[in-house]
């Protein structure tokens, strides 16, 4: 009886599958270009992020802090880095997206370049996903309540899914530069400074 | 069941060969290539076993053992997928764990099915009915990970990968219905049983023909450096190490 129910849920998870790439067969994906690759982007600041996730911050605050106090100010840092997660991951789509708008067109050395940049992607919204999912986990608990659940420390998000969030990020910034040198100097600059 | 019918999948499949073979396919995904050559092999095989009218036996064999080939490389071809689709990421903790935990859901999925309604077969072949639903099995929830990571990991699905899957999922899941309609209506369920498998390998072929018409670029292999280049690397970090150990005795002095 259980084997049917689950080849039944197998049966429908892959309509559902189905029904979802009839989907994005119909609906197109932008060919972006450089004009419209840098509007879309987020810059990340890197020292930010570093500070968030920093193990010495979280200790220093929860030392100088009484626990409710301490609770807030996690609160609030979370919610800065759940920002600066969402900005990595929509930077890595449109660089993507952008990607492979120009590499699919070019030839000589761009099957390795564009499958680095695929490599660099998949991570970083590997790392976004599961971050996000932690984050919006713990903003949604109520921390320090009863003695239940303590606050966190944020530095326990450097890692998802076993991958470190901001060297991911940085690889994407390096696969993205690689990727578009053929870009002008001032498009480049432009590009790399937006992330 | 009209026999030209009965081969309209061999001759999509000899048509999806040739596409493979035109836009080098069989460089990117050579296990599904394999599944490929090995189903026109399979089906011209079966085709003139069938002609041997006087040796029924043949036909038997040649049907059963190419059934269990088919078992064995569409497995084959799973494993490929997860690598193609997660890249470097598949050798990841996680990304290891995805085809061993969805072979054991398969198999177990169609051990405790084979238990509940076990197959009219004994023997060698109860095995290959039971492994064929297993690999199924493994068809569909691969195809439904795969496709949940489209939207989750932004992935593009234009890609031989997820047409590869699309075809095998689709086939699969008609193919678990109709079996669990054929063990509950019997034997009078054979004839539409029969028509629908050939439809749904049919469709999945022609999906796998859409996707395969155009190439894919490959990743080139990185070049190993030559003798020239090495002596040179060797000399720059002999410099380097040279500068160092200076370096070091300058901060003592």
């Amino acid at each position: 009886m259980l084997s049917i129910i689950f080849v039944w849920l197998l049966i429908a998870a892959n309509a559902v599958c189905y029904i979802y790439l009839l989907y994005r067969a119909w609906t197109r994906v932008p060919r972006r270009d450089i004009f419209d690759v840098v509007p879309f982007l987020h810059p990340v600041d890197s020292s930010m992020v570093e500070s968030l996730l920093d193990p010495a911050e979280d200790y220093s605050l929860r030392w100088r802090l009484n626990r409710r106090a301490f609770r807030e100010a996690q609160l609030r840092r979370m919610r800065v880095y759940r920002e600066l997660v969402r900005r990595m991951s929509d930077n890595s789509a449109v660089l993507i997206e952008f990607g492979r708008a120009r590499l699919s067109s070019s030839d000589t050395s761009a099957p390795g370049l564009a499958s680095r940049l695929e490599d660099a992607h998949v991570a970083v919204q590997l790392y976004s996903t599961l971050a996000r999912i932690r984050l919006s986990v713990w903003l949604s608990l109520p921390l320090d309540r009863f003695g239940l659940i303590p606050t966190p420390d944020l530095a326990r998000l450097r890692k998802a899914g076993d991958l470190d969030g901001l060297k991911a990020y940085e690889e994407l910034k390096a696969a993205a530069a690689e990727a578009f040198a053929q870009l002008t100097p001032d498009e480049l600059e432009t590009l790399t400074r937006s992330l | 069941m009209n026999l030209f019918l009965r081969y309209i999948p061999l001759g999509l499949l000899a048509l999806l060969l040739f596409h493979m073979l035109r836009n080098r396919a069989y460089k990117v995904c050579p296990w599904f290539f394999a599944y490929v050559v090995f189903g026109v092999a399979a089906g011209v095989a079966r085709f003139a076993a069938r002609l041997a009218y006087n040796h029924p036996g043949t036909y038997f064999a040649t049907y059963w053992t190419t059934e269990a080939g088919y078992d064995i490389l569409g497995i084959l071809v799973m494993y490929e997928l997860i690598r193609m689709v997660l890249g470097s990421m598949a050798r990841r903790l996680w990304g290891r764990l995805m085809f061993p935990v969805s072979l054991v859901a398969g198999v177990g999925l169609s051990l405790s099915r084979a238990h509940a309604a076990p197959p009219q077969f004994s023997g060698i072949r109860y095995y290959i009915v039971v492994g064929e639903i297993a690999v199924r099995c493994v068809q569909s929830i691969i195809f439904s990970l795969l496709v949940a990571m489209v939207p989750l990991l932004r992935l593009r699905w234009r890609q031989y990968a997820f047409g590869i899957a699309t075809g095998f999922g689709g086939y699969s899941v008609v193919a678990l219905l109709m079996t669990t309609k054929f063990s509950d209506f019997g034997t009078r369920f054979r004839f539409l049983w029969g028509w629908t498998l050939i439809v749904a390998y049919s469709l999945a072929v022609l999906i796998w023909i859409w996707f395969f018409s155009v190439p894919q670029k490959q990743d080139p292999k990185p070049r190993a450096p030559s003798t020239e280049e090495l002596e040179r690397y060797q000399a720059m970090l002999r410099q380097y190490l040279d500068w160092l150990r200076r370096m070091r005795w300058r901060c003592f002095l």
